[in-house]
């Protein structure tokens, strides 16, 4: 995902071109060969097409065209003339409904889909959508039964609003031969990605927070302390003593970790989540957010409270935030403080890493160092409701990523049914992937493949940067404890309303931080019983693969 | 022709009872129509008849049975119907536009109906009333509002001396007119963006900057509630004050000048001849601004939405904001809809009760 917010995405447009600006040529990683080769086996077999597309546009020629992304989808069609007979989809009509983010999103998979539309006869009509406008149109055509697309470009935290009301198509076995996906990063393997035990999606995208923080903090004399912080209770520690030190790169008052204390149309409750993974996901469970048997949130069981309450502190010790930090959304901790100088922690998508580097804005470029969302030095068990002196590791997969869907529209007609399925596995193929990951497109790695640091560094990135950025992501993905949230319906419904109590908290409203998660876990069981519990049970069920 | 009718009529119409009775029938045949295809819309929609699938059906019958309606007048009433047919069309449009709305409306704000709910949209009678009467969110920003419309009195007060200055005899009074008017010409959201993220950002905004220099040591223009209400205050007059005083300009320049003059002969001084003639002379002028700018305000939405959210803690939070969250972030469309009605049933009170508080003042008073 990544791209739900215009400055996020504009950061993240200018990055990406950035970052191929000034990088060596292309030419080279052509040239050293043997570094695509070491790919997987599946990377060697398209070896040439890899290396051919990762030289469209090139290094230093500028932003890709939808030339270039037709010369793209055209090289990499070989995965669909394993399947699609020439013209065979003539005569089909298929409409497609994504967003246009940027300029990015439905305009690329439109170039990329070009010749997958000359070559099979199929025709595609688009629907664009900002982001802003996306939810509400999709859940009014759910709502109001007015499902006028076939083919969609959905978050997985939107497969309870679709998948679990039968609105979805099955993926077919050859499209998961197709796109290969048993390349897919470990938190994309089943369940997630699956509805019910079926398979829906094709995945586009990958979505984790990572932690980000500044070198010239931490470390021998660093005024930080002597190593980066790893736990949340060592990054609370910091940002207090931290307090009344003068940043060592711009000279103004140096402060810790950026919470952000505004809400953001509900993303904002991600960032809360990123603390409270440490306390309150267990490894033994997948569930932290809700009671899967009941929906009772444990919003505020004392895991929970306690990050709430962590937050509390820095809000009540003068000078651990910058000013104004009380109107401080994601959008501002990351592009307007952490890329500008401001806060030495933070935690985000992968915007962060691309960005600090490339971006105009950006000053922390040569001092910024990743990993994984911090740990905690003790977790809450919610099942036998102790805590636990238990170090605990439970990166979030922050909004889990985009994918491609096919609807249950298409159903009934064998032909249209084959035509969609065939433009999504097109543009869910592993070497569009890998083309995606390299240029601005407004995704995150998410396979396996594309993480060869080769092809990176051979792309002229620093290698010792990507392997530090792209490996917190990786190591996230993979991490056995990951937290990933309930695909069910409605869950920004209950982020939103989190963003609204917990404004009130911070803002000193409520007595404590119980209260404020007592208010929150109040206003989760109205949501609850206003969309349905029995039926938000089995589904919460469903997407946790139980 | 009537003997009562003053006005020219052509034809002398003589409507046979065949020819009332064809106008009557052409009404009540359309009209039975019109209710037996929205009669079986809605048994469509139980699933107990065919279902067809959209409302278009009932909307075609509609516009007939109105087509129908405005025939019929002519085939009744001759040249009188043709008299109301020159109106009979707009009419039925704007009420279609109010009533079905109106009705619909009402239908959803009388629902329990979440958007992401498997069970679509179900009555509860008074359920969201009874919501919004504990819904401390709804409470705090109706409480918001009152402080926001509060603030036009001191708008009223900064435009009219505006308006005085522009009406005076001072240099470049044209390109004043102009420049003073141009904020009225920004969008809102433009405002909000230039003013409230981006000059008044705290670290590197160009009046935070000033506000450091001024001895202030970490600027935060949104962190204490009650500067964060003020200054969305400040931002939302910024525009809209010019809007007040383009109008009481207008006013300022209708007043006869021998009046004034006349105060002056009689040795009234500056003050005296504001105090005693002109300001009660633009009270009408006054009102009706005042009463424009309240509606402007009890919209106001954008500003808050993009620069604070509401926060901190609410504080700035506004009716309509707070409506969009539930709408937009929430898709709490039954129980958002409620809000809105309460709010429109407040406002139509309000005004009602000020209108009558005020009318005393609003007749011309020259």
């Amino acid at each position: 995902m990544k791209v739900d917010h215009y400055r996020r995405l504009m950061a993240m447009q200018m990055s990406r071109r950035r970052m191929m600006q000034g990088a060596a040529s292309l030419g080279a990683l052509a040239a050293a060969g043997g570094g695509l080769g070491a790919g997987p086996a599946s990377a060697e077999a398209h070896g040439d097409v890899r290396a051919e597309i990762l030289k469209i546009p090139g290094v230093g020629m500028g932003s890709p065209t939808d030339a270039d992304w037709q010369r793209v989808g055209e090289l990499c069609l070989g995965a669909t003339r394993e399947n699609v007979a020439e013209g065979e989809f003539a005569g089909v009509e298929l409409t497609f409904m994504g967003l246009n983010n940027q300029n990015l999103h439905n305009f690329l998979f439109r170039g990329f889909l070009k010749p997958w539309e000359a070559y099979t006869g199929a025709k595609i009509n688009w629907i664009d959508l900002a982001q802003a406008d996306y939810n509400a149109r999709l859940q009014q055509s759910i709502a109001t039964g007015t499902v006028d697309f076939d083919i969609l470009e959905m978050g997985a935290p939107f497969e309870g609003d679709t998948a679990g009301r039968g609105l979805l198509d099955e993926m077919p076995d050859w499209v998961a031969d197709q796109i290969d996906s048993d390349d897919l990063v470990g938190y994309l393997q089943p369940p997630v990605g699956t509805w019910d035990g079926k398979t829906y999606r094709v995945n586009i995208d990958g979505d984790c927070h990572t932690f980000a923080y500044r070198k010239d903090y931490f470390g021998p004399g660093g005024i930080g302390g002597e190593t980066v912080p790893s736990t949340w209770q060592e990054i609370n520690a910091a940002s207090k003593a931290l307090v009344g030190q003068t940043d060592p790169l711009t000279g103004l008052a140096a402060h810790g970790y950026l919470d952000p204390l505004k809400g953001w149309g509900g993303f904002g409750f991600y960032f809360i989540a990123n603390r409270a993974t440490a306390y309150v996901k267990h490894p033994d469970s997948p569930a932290w957010l809700f009671e899967p048997d009941t929906m009772k949130p444990m919003v505020n069981n004392p895991g929970w409270v306690q990050a709430i309450q962590d937050v509390m502190d820095l809000v009540d010790t003068t000078g651990a935030y910058p000013s104004d930090q009380i109107n401080a959304d994601p959008g501002t901790t990351a592009f307007q403080q952490f890329l500008a100088g401001t806060g030495s922690m933070l935690m985000w998508w992968g915007d962060v890493g691309s960005s600090a580097r490339t971006s105009d804005t950006s000053v922390v470029g040569d001092v910024v160092g990743f990993g994984i969302n911090p740990a905690s030095e003790r977790r809450y068990n919610a099942m036998t409701g102790e805590w636990e002196q238990e170090r605990n590791e439970a990166p979030q997969m922050a909004y889990i990523g985009w994918g491609i869907y096919v609807t249950a529209r298409v159903q009934g007609d064998e032909k249209k049914r084959k035509a969609a399925w065939s433009a999504a596995a097109h543009l869910g193929g592993k070497d569009i992937a890998l083309w995606m990951s390299a240029y601005p497109s407004g995704f995150q790695p998410y396979r396996n493949s594309q993480f060869q640091y080769e092809e990176w560094e051979a792309a002229g990135y620093d290698r010792d940067y990507i392997e530090d950025y792209l490996g917190s992501n990786l190591d996230s993905y993979n991490h056995p404890n990951a937290a990933i949230e309930p695909r069910i319906p409605g869950i920004f419904q209950y982020y939103s309303v989190a963003e609204d109590e917990l404004a009130k908290g911070f803002a000193g409203q409520y007595g404590s931080a119980q209260e404020t998660a007592d208010a929150i876990a109040a206003a989760w069981e109205e949501i609850t019983d206003q969309i349905g519990r029995e039926s938000q049970i089995a589904l919460y069920k469903a997407s946790l693969g139980m | 022709m009537s003997g009562q009718d003053r006005l020219f009529i052509v034809t002398n119409d003589r409507v046979s009872p065949g020819r009332a009775r064809l106008g009557g029938g052409l009404i009540w045949g359309s009209f039975a129509l019109l209710v037996g295809v929205a009669a079986w819309q809605i048994l469509g929609q139980t699933g107990r008849v065919a279902d067809w699938g959209n409302w278009r059906p009932t909307l075609y019958a509609y516009c007939l049975w109105a087509t129908c309606l405005c025939a019929a007048e002519v085939v009744r009433h001759g040249e009188q119907g043709k008299r109301r047919l020159f109106v009979m069309p707009a009419a039925l449009f704007v009420g279609s536009m109010v009533f079905f709305p109106l009705v619909f409306g009402l239908g959803i704000a009388f629902s329990d109906w979440n958007l992401a709910s498997p069970d679509g949209r179900r009555f509860n009678g008074f359920g969201n009333v009874v919501r919004m009467w504990s819904d401390p969110f709804y409470w705090n920003a109706l409480g918001n509002m009152v402080w926001y419309v509060l603030a036009i009195v001191v708008e009223y007060a900064i435009a009219l001396g505006l308006a005085l200055l522009l009406n005076s005899q001072i240099r470049a009074r044209k390109f004043f007119r102009v420049a003073f008017l141009l904020p009225l010409m920004l969008s809102p959201v433009a405002v909000s963006w230039m003013i409230g993220k981006s000059m008044m950002e705290a670290r590197f905004g160009p009046i935070s900057r000033v506000a450091r220099w001024l001895g202030w040591d970490n600027p935060s223009f949104f962190g204490d509630p009650w500067l964060a209400k003020a200054v969305i205050m400040i931002m939302d007059a910024w525009t809209f004050i010019p809007f007040m005083m383009i109008m009481l300009l207008a006013g300022l320049q209708a007043i006869p000048r021998d009046i004034q003059e006349a105060a002056r002969v009689d040795g009234a001084n500056p003050w005296q001849n504001f105090w005693g003639v002109t300001f009660p002379l633009m009270l009408p002028v006054s009102l009706t601004a005042i009463m424009i700018r309240i509606i402007f305000k009890l919209k106001i939405a954008d500003i808050i939405i993009n620069v604070t959210s509401g926060g901190p803690g609410g504080a700035t939070d506004s009716v309509t904001s707070f409506i969009f969250r539930e709408y937009r972030d929430r898709s709490n469309v039954g129980y958002g809809t409620m809000l809105a009605f309460v709010y429109l049933v407040l406002i139509v009170i309000g005004f009602t009760l000020f209108i009558k508080l005020v009318s005393r003042w609003m007749r011309p008073q020259y």
